[in-house]
């Protein structure tokens, strides 16, 4: 039994098939990439597993069981924490109160304990430490990233979904957002990784899909997805890399 | 300079009750994005109960106090169901109507049920007031401030050093975000109904003695507290006291000063102020602006 499976999905708005028919696995302790340009159908997919959004047809399940039609608030719940493109740290909170926030999904916790929980996490994001009590909407896109990425990581996830978190930030920057995915990884959290930037994704994946105007094209290991020509030139090379 | 002082008093007195009405509309607004047209019903809804069960069933004055207010409560929780959680998907336009619709539904209703003559309500203590050095305090007016001031106390707490506070304000600064992180959503937004009903009807209950209860006095009520809104901004809780206050404190010297059949003016002349020449309020929507 696989941890995720897509069977099927299609989402569409109104007219637009954002996704079309997507079927993907995410087995426990690997990192999965889901590579695309843009308007491909990444954040779709992943607001469909969420629950944001309602497929028109086809299953998503997690654990063996279907969790179509729960709401965001359960999903969470069972354990899928989703990191949404464009971080999306609350404004008016500090950092130190988004982290804590991120264990809403666990009940039956003490603040004391939440809190202790989100001081450990600085220690997987000391760049973030100090401004612990600074307001959300005053860090930058970066800073933002690794409170967005702690929040979800807060909610002790069996999978968690990162939408994008290199989009807009410098490169330096997304160096250290994939070092921090790199040890997410290590510590044996499932990981969902969609990005334009494919060779940031497959750097630290296990397996990659390719997706194309809602439609999977490709999949396979890093090594698989290098290797082909075709596709490198159209989705793996400079194209989506300097995106 | 006595007679300064005897006004500051009296305009902080009244500017408490706006601050509370425009407290309830803040709270909403933010939770929501959309301005309950019906908050100033909440006040004289609150104010006909407190008649019926003090004056008219003859309960002793907080024991009447008491079921007004859990009354509100339901009333906040059934407004809540039927007025805005049918729309909360659709844009502010729909949901705005419903409650500009609601409020003429809640002010005909008290109408047929309890008739067009106004009430009187005796305050909470059975002396009028006390004099301190030059300034006469109208113990109502004391009731008022304290009260507010305490309100304001406990919820800066609650808001600051709850958890629940801090996912009451994560649902209003991104309802989506809250939701993936397992916040309930809905429950957050019935909360915020409850407690704006409960405050209104605070408010409405606290001012009764000083106002006659009548069917219109949630409208006045409530556009007082409107412009409170507007002058504070309506992003912050804190300006919503400070523009209540401000508004209490200007109607009450134009009236002594200047005229007094134009008291109601000149709250609409400081908003309208407002509108034109700094429509963000007194504080802005600092937060609003950067998200
Ligand atoms: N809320 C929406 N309403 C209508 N169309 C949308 C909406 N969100 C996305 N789309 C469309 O769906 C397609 C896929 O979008 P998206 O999943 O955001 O792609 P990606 O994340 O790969 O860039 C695009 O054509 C986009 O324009
Ligand atoms: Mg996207």
């Amino acid at each position: 039994m696989s941890l995720l499976e897509l069977k099927s999905v299609v989402v569409r708005y109104g007219e637009v098939e954002a996704v079309d028919g997507i079927s993907l696995v995410v087995e426990a302790g690997e990192v999965v990439t889901l590579l695309g340009s843009n308007g491909a159908g990444k954040s779709t997919t992943l607001r469909a597993i969420s629950g944001l959004v309602k497929p028109a047809s086809g299953d998503i399940l997690f654990e063996g069981q279907s969790i179509l039609g729960l709401r965001p608030e359960e999903i969470v719940r069972r354990g899928i924490a989703h990191v949404p493109e464009g971080r999306r740290v609350f404004p008016g909170l500090s950092v130190r109160e988004n982290i804590m926030l991120g264990a809403s999904n666990r009940s039956g916790l003490r603040k004391a304990q939440i809190r202790r929980e989100a001081d450990e996490m600085f220690d997987l994001f000391p760049d973030i430490r100090r401004f612990a009590d600074a307001l959300g909407w005053t860090l930058s896109g970066g800073q933002q990233q690794m409170v967005a990425v702690a929040r979800g990581l807060m909610a002790k996830p069996r999978i968690l979904l990162l939408d994008e978190p290199s989009l807009g930030l410098a490169p330096v920057i997304v160096q250290a957002v994939f070092a921090i995915i790199a040890e997410i990884r290590r510590r044996g959290t499932t990981v969902l990784l969609v990005e334009q930037n494919a060779r940031m994704g497959l750097s630290v994946a296990d397996r990659g899909y390719v997706l194309e105007t809602g439609k999977l094209v490709l999949s396979g290991t890093p090594d698989q997805l290098w290797s082909n020509e075709e596709i490198r030139a159209a989705y793996l090379g400079g194209r989506t890399a300097a995106a | 300079m006595d007679l300064v002082l005897q006004l500051l008093f009296t305009g902080i007195g009244i500017g408490s009750v706006y601050a509370l009405v425009a407290l309830g509309f803040v709270l909403i607004f933010r939770a929501t994005n959309v301005v309950n047209f019906a908050q100033g019903e909440f006040s004289m809804v609150a104010a006909f109960l407190m008649v019926v069960f003090s004056v008219k069933i003859g309960l002793p004055y907080w024991v009447a106090f008491i079921i007004a207010l859990i009354c509100m409560a339901g009333l906040g929780a059934v407004f809540n169901l039927a007025v805005y959680y049918p729309l909360r998907h659709r844009t502010y336009l729909p949901v705005i109507i419903s409650t500009i619709g609601a409020s003429i539904f809640i002010a005909n209703t008290t109408l047929a049920i309890h008739g067009p003559e106004p009430e009187v309500l005796s305050g909470w203590f059975d002396t009028p007031g006390f004099m301190l050095g030059p300034v006469y305090f109208d113990n109502q007016y004391v009731l008022i401030i304290v009260v507010t001031a305490l309100l304001v106390a406990l919820q800066y707490w609650f808001f600051e050093h709850t958890l629940l506070g801090k996912k009451l304000q994560a649902t209003s600064q991104d309802k989506e975000m809250a939701a993936l992180l397992g916040i309930p959503v809905a429950v957050m937004i019935m909360i915020t109904f409850v407690y704006s009903a409960v405050i209104g009807g605070i408010a409405g209950i606290l001012v009764a003695p000083v106002l006659f209860v009548s069917i219109g006095m949630g409208a006045t009520i409530a556009l007082k507290a409107f412009a409170a809104t507007i002058i504070g901004g309506f992003g912050e809780v804190t300006g919503a006291i400070i523009g209540g206050l401000a508004l209490g404190v200007i109607e009450t010297f134009g009236a002594a000063y200047i005229s007094v059949p134009y008291k109601d003016g000149f709250a609409f002349l400081v908003l309208i102020a407002f509108l034109i020449f700094r429509p963000q309020g007194i504080f802005g929507e600092r937060v609003a602006e950067k998200a």
